[in-house]
């Protein structure tokens, strides 16, 4: 049983649409995709740093809010599952935390929006492509340790725009 | 004009609450995230910082153009959709109601309180939002603009009219283009988005 309640947490606030009184837009892989390869384009590795940083920061303040709501979480595990299941219930796919450690982690997503979404559009990539997800590991495991947006860096290891079996992720201090 | 908008956002929420077993929602013809509006609008404002004030008009017309394009496909997908023929067909009596579903999606989703105001039939559409996230966005991160800062709904605003009256998908993008001529974030009381058939 888990104490975090999605389907009550996934509202409307007037016109706007809310998580947990947060409001968030649903937009779908056209968007996306078309966002990440025009910052990807037009700036480079700069582009590639803010759709990074962007997530992180956000996932951060999402996750940290999400916390302070629901103080009945309070072990690793239940907020790395916490985490987990706010990443399914967005739509953003599915992660598995694995040796998760104060200075070090590795993730494993075995599905995803934006490589369901890249490869649809797309197709296979030459270089690994979850920007996004890299950013949204950081921002969650900063919030769980308690640390500072920007205290981890996150390296694809593996990519599935790539046609890697999954998306594999290192986590390690700055 | 017979659609009925609460049943189309109704359709959204309860819709949007399904995923399949790989975290994915398949929506409307469309794969669904549902994210922070502080991402997309990060995304977009500091694009145009980081492109600086000789790339302005460059970076505008880029994230107009994604959107645009985006808004193209993604209404093409919903409007194919079976969701779309359960919910949405039986409501539509006029070419212009298709526009009217279009919008309907897109408050559901959570674009903003947009509403048609003006339809001049293959001509021109005229759209209002007196709260949208990306002019409430700007507003609250980085103060009042001096120029018109909702790119996304404009382009979306324009492909609209490129589906119901460009040539036949995927040949349509593109025949319309919008204009912002008021925004909230640059303290007009609400936004305004005018599509007219593109000049070039």
């Amino acid at each position: 049983m888990t104490i975090f309640d999605w389907q009550n947490e996934l509202n409307r606030d007037g016109h706007r649409v809310v998580i947990s009184g947060q409001p968030i837009a649903m937009h779908c892989h056209h968007y996306n995709i078309n966002l990440q390869k025009t910052l990807e384009e037009t700036l480079g590795t700069e582009g590639v740093d803010l759709l990074y940083r962007s997530a992180e920061e956000t996932n951060f303040n999402s996750l940290q809010h999400l916390f302070n709501r629901y103080k009945k979480i309070t072990t690793l595990k239940s907020k790395l599952e916490m985490a987990s299941l706010l990443y399914q219930n967005c739509g953003l796919g599915i992660i598995h935390f694995r040796k998760v450690r104060p200075n070090s982690a590795e993730i494993v997503s075995t599905s995803s929006h934006h490589v369901t979404g890249w490869l649809a559009k797309h197709g296979r990539r030459a270089t690994p492509g979850c920007h996004f997800t890299r950013g949204w590991i950081a921002g969650a495991l900063e919030v769980i340790y308690n640390r500072p947006p920007g205290f981890y860096s996150v390296e694809e290891r593996q990519c599935k725009m790539k046609r890697d079996e999954a998306c594999v992720f290192r986590v390690k201090e700055r | 004009m017979a659609i009925d908008v609460s049943k189309i956002i109704h359709a959204v929420m309860e819709g949007s609450k399904i995923r399949e077993s790989k975290g994915i929602i398949p929506l409307f013809g469309v794969y669904l995230s549902l994210f922070s509006v502080y991402y997309y609008n990060r995304l977009s404002f500091d694009f145009e910082i980081k492109m600086g004030p000789q790339r302005e008009a460059e970076a505008k017309a880029l994230l107009i153009e994604a959107a645009q394009e985006c808004g193209y496909a993604t209404f093409h997908g919903i409007r194919d959709s079976w969701e779309w023929e359960q919910v949405v067909t039986p409501m539509v009596e006029s070419k212009e109601d298709q526009i009217l579903g279009f919008v309907a999606v897109a408050v559901a989703f959570g674009w903003g309180d947009l509403a048609i105001v003006g339809l001049d039939p293959g001509e021109k559409l005229v759209m209002h939002a007196s709260d949208s996230y990306e002019a409430r966005g700007y507003l609250e991160q980085y103060g009042l603009a001096t120029s018109e800062k909702c790119y996304m709904l404009r382009g979306v605003a324009a492909a609209f009219m490129d589906l119901v009256y460009g040539a036949d998908y995927p040949d349509g993008c593109f025949t319309f283009a919008a204009q912002e001529p008021r925004c909230r974030a640059k303290g007009d009381s609400y936004c305004e988005f005018v599509a007219r058939r593109s000049s070039g």
